[in-house]
């Protein structure tokens, strides 16, 4: 090993290490720290920014570790060496650097983020607007024409408009499938887009579902039952899901005719 | 010796006889004012917990001096143990010194660990396994809204036994500014921590964010936990207006503020964020507290009020919190590494001021917290950039320790391992940080386990690691004594391992879709199994395994530190070859720490350099 501890030997080793750990690091977590399947256009947005914060937190995470351990290592008192170590004090252009590096990728992340949210929160004047109302501890959904139900049903391939609101406590909207969050908050109004991507059908079919289908679960803590509050989730072709609001909206008000459904269905 | 002279036991009578009082004063205005029972638990409580608190400060004596004053009757500082008592009874009352103070708030921030880790142990026997097994859903609230708040007092308190007990000594000080304001910020946390746990009789159900309007319901141990957390704060307020005071005017001469030892930076930053963001949370729980007690509407839509205020004023405290939990610990790694490394404090300017610029973006960062409660949307984008900014003065801190381990001469005694661990564990914590910074990715994880997982890494890394090492880093001066060198690496090399387990387990629990603060999960949480690590299930028996390894590794600390105070080896002045002034006078440190006053010639790390940083006055140079 060489002697001076700014000898460039030194930093060709811990690059080569910090490259070979970044890569292993990123294989582990993408394993370790797996999403749910990808029902919604936001779960493939979310994602994809997950794994980008992922690779570069490896990086990260490998630079920090391998100099910490190469330092272990390589810089530890020999047996019977009472001596001190360098007398390097630091060196303001190097801590320039590791200042202004860190600020160009915050810059980076702040533009990425803005745009993911951009995405994941667009607007699209044709969605089907549901709300939700939520109250201890149970979920119930309101359709237009009156229609109430305590499945969340949702059309494939189509925006959907949550209208989250709440009698009592503050709840939180999570179906962790869409990757969307929202509280419901009393007194006001709240409210969460997504595009439903995977059919309930297509969903169970995916191996070690078990029979369970998609759930909105309360996440925000709501008191003595907040770990049960669920509702299920279903999603259906667009054409089941006009179908299927027709046939509710008929059972609330039996004077519809197939004109009036036309009309008011999306 | 009468158990009498004991200032705690006057200080516990008077607490009961108090809260009597008060009880009874409210009876007896229900029964005169016609209501139906005199007797109602929330409003006899309220007052009954106040008058018991200040029964409890005069009973201990902490209120003695100033009463005297006020009728114009001198008090000499005493010095020393209680006259006629043994020694160890002066941390049983109320003590000027600060060295006292600064154990008496260690030894109850420890105990409050293992409180609050206690709790924690309860629900993770319960969630270990699928299914309600003997934790209803009612206690399971309780104990886990519990853990939150006895873990934070255990740091708040562990911080103020740091810095009590520290920066005095670094200061070559005689001690604090305020040596009976001290001793009162100390005693106001002790029937802090009895309301804290007298609440758990009642209960309560809101987590430590106790949000509304779901804290205006529940049980009447929300009043209980507001008026703790009322109290606590006046201990951190009047500490750290102490703190400031002791650093900005009692540095000795030649000790410029880049001349001071990094930790009393670090402690100086967190003290600003305590005395000017404590009042957000104190005002917040006290207009829950009035909401509940009075009826009042601040934040109940229905009488006009909005919960999501609450939930301002609460992070705007409860974000910059966070700084005052991680800061001080940060410090200490960035003394105690360059000890361990001998080699200087890479950047030592850029590290303290690092530390400030962390305390004021700290300030505007607190709607992070709330990019899911339904405040104005646009707001999201400027929290997602202030909360990226922290990684910048968080990154300097980082390679700035990098740079003082390179090229130096690395020993591996306990604490320099646990300073380590707090390193990997604390960095950690930080990286996991950006993931929850951009709103989008935030989305799925806010109020999961990945956040659990995020914030447990910084607050063992911040704060518990760093906590730990620092207890074992000065044992042998507060003693006298070495603690056992192999029992403090078996606690480091089972711990930090656990932990890693316990907090990536958290993380991947999280990204699965796990709730936190859920009683129970399903089985089939999420619908399906992990491939390379099993279902949920696997992954939660790992996370209450890991805990409660870590609580067999803090036993031992207990034990190695019991044992070894009487047992350990004589340690001698300064065992670590340290050169700052406290390691300069004897161990134990006599009552007046320093013998003769004290002044800086060098600077604090100038490790591989001749000279000192001290020199004591009367002593030739080159004498130490």
């Amino acid at each position: 090993m060489p002697k001076s501890s700014t000898h460039p030997r030194h930093f060709i080793i811990v690059g080569v290490l910090v490259a070979i750990v970044t890569l292993v690091l990123y294989v582990v977590l993408e394993r370790a720290l797996p999403m749910p399947a990808q029902a919604s256009l936001e779960a493939l947005t979310i994602d994809w920014l997950f794994g980008l914060h992922m690779l570069v937190l490896s990086f990260l995470f490998a630079l920090v570790v391998v100099f910490m351990v190469y330092s272990i290592v390589v810089f530890r008192r020999r047996e019977g060496d009472d001596t001190d170590g360098e007398h390097i004090e630091g060196s303001t252009s190097i801590e320039i650097a590791w200042t202004v590096i860190p600020l160009i990728l915050v810059v980076i992340f702040a533009f990425i983020g803005f745009k993911t949210l951009n995405d994941i929160t667009r607007q699209d004047p044709n969605s089907v607007v549901i709300k939700a109302h939520a109250q201890q501890w149970q979920w119930q959904f309101e359709y237009e024409g009156g229609v109430i139900s305590d499945t969340l049903v949702v059309p494939l391939q189509h925006r959907v408009h949550i209208e989250l609101d709440s009698k009592d406590v503050i709840h939180s909207f999570f179906v962790s499938e869409f990757r969307v969050k929202q509280d419901a908050v009393p007194g006001m109004v709240t409210h969460v887009d997504f595009t439903p991507i995977m059919s309930t059908e297509e969903y169970l079919a995916i191996a070690d579902r078990k029979g369970e289908e998609m759930k909105v679960r309360c996440a925000e803590l709501c008191g003595l039952s907040h770990w049960s509050m669920m509702a299920p989730v279903r999603v259906v072709p667009e054409n089941e899901f006009t179908a299927w609001l027709h046939r509710e909206m008929v059972k609330v008000n039996p004077a519809l005719t197939k004109a009036d459904l036309s009309k008011t269905s999306n | 010796m009468s158990l009498m002279k004991l200032g705690l036991v006057r200080g516990l009578i008077g607490e009961v006889v108090g809260a009597l009082a008060g009880v009874f004063v409210v009876m007896l205005i229900r029964a005169a004012t016609g209501y139906e029972s005199a007797y109602s638990a929330e409003p006899c409580w309220v007052i009954g917990l106040l008058s018991g608190s200040i029964g409890f400060l005069i009973g201990v004596g902490a209120l003695t001096d100033w009463s005297k004053w006020w009728v114009g009757q001198e008090t000499p500082m005493h010095h020393g143990p209680p006259v006629g008592q043994p020694a160890w009874t002066r941390y049983f009352g109320v003590d000027y010194n600060h060295k006292v103070i600064g154990i008496q708030y260690g030894v109850t921030g420890f105990i409050m660990l293992m409180i609050g880790g206690g709790f924690a142990l309860l629900f993770r026997t319960e969630l270990a396994r699928s299914g309600l097994q003997f934790l209803q859903p009612a206690t399971y609230n309780t104990v886990m809204s519990m853990h939150g708040w006895a873990a934070l007092f255990s740091i708040l308190i562990g911080v103020g036994g740091m810095a009590n007990y520290i920066v005095p000594l670094m200061l070559g000080a005689e001690d604090m500014a305020f040596p009976r304001l001290n001793a009162f910020a100390y005693w106001i946390n002790v029937p802090a921590i009895i309301s804290l746990l007298a609440s758990t009789y009642y209960g309560w159900d809101g987590g430590w964010t106790v949000y509304p309007p779901l804290s205006l319901r529940g049980g009447a141990g929300y009043q209980f936990v507001f008026i703790a957390i009322f109290l606590l704060g006046f201990s951190s307020i009047l500490g750290s207006l102490n703190i400031i005071a002791t650093i900005i005017r009692m540095r000795p001469p030649g000790m410029s503020l880049f001349r001071m030892p990094i930790f009393c930076w670090a402690v100086m930053a967190t003290s600003f964020l305590q005395l000017t963001a404590t009042q957000f949370i104190a005002q917040a729980f006290l207009m829950l507290s009035v909401s509940r007690a009075l009826g009042m509407g601040f934040f109940d839509p229905a009488k006009g009020g909005d919960p999501i205020l609450f939930q301002h004023l609460f992070w705007f405290y409860s974000h910059p919190a966070v700084y005052v939990f991680v800061l001080p610990g940060l410090g200490i790694i960035s003394e105690i590494l360059p000890v361990f490394c001998r080699k200087p404090l890479f950047g030592y300017r850029w590290v303290a001021l690092s530390s400030v610029g962390i305390a004021l973006v700290g300030f505007i960062v607190w709607g992070h917290h709330m990019f899911t409660s339904g405040y104005a949307p646009y707001l999201r984008v400027w929290f997602m950039i202030s909360t990226l900014l922290v990684a910048v003065p968080t990154g300097v801190k980082f390679f700035s320790w990098l740079g003082t381990m390179w090229g130096g001469k690395l020993t591996f005694p306990t604490p320099m391992l646990f300073v380590l661990g707090a390193i990997s564990v604390f960095l950690l914590g930080g990286l996991s940080g950006p993931v929850l910074a951009t709103v989008a990715s935030d989305q799925p994880l806010q109020d999961s386990y990945f956040v659990l997982g995020h914030f447990h890494a910084t607050i063992f890394g911040g704060f518990v690691f760093p906590f730990f090492a620092a207890i074992y880093y000065w044992y042998p001066k507060i003693t006298g004594r070495m603690y056992n060198e192999t029992m403090g690496k078996i606690h480091f090399w089972i711990m930090t391992p656990a932990f890693w387990v316990m907090s990536l387990g958290q993380m991947t629990a999280g990204t699965m879709g796990m709730r936190r603060r859920i009683a129970d999960y399903e089985q089939g949480l999420a619908g399906f199994v992990n491939p390379h690590l099993g279902t949920i299930e696997v992954i939660h028996m790992a996370i209450t395994l890991s805990a409660f390894v870590i609580a067999f590794g803090i036993l031992l600390m207990i034990y190695n530190l019991f044992h070894s105070a009487e047992m350990g080896k004589v340690a001698g002045s300064n065992p670590w070859r340290s050169r700052s002034p406290e390691w300069q006078i004897p161990s134990p440190i006599p009552e007046h720490s320093y013998a003769r006053p004290i002044t800086v010639v060098g600077e604090p790390y100038d490790y591989g350099l001749p000279g000192s940083y001290v020199t004591m006055a009367g002593a030739a140079a080159g004498d130490d």
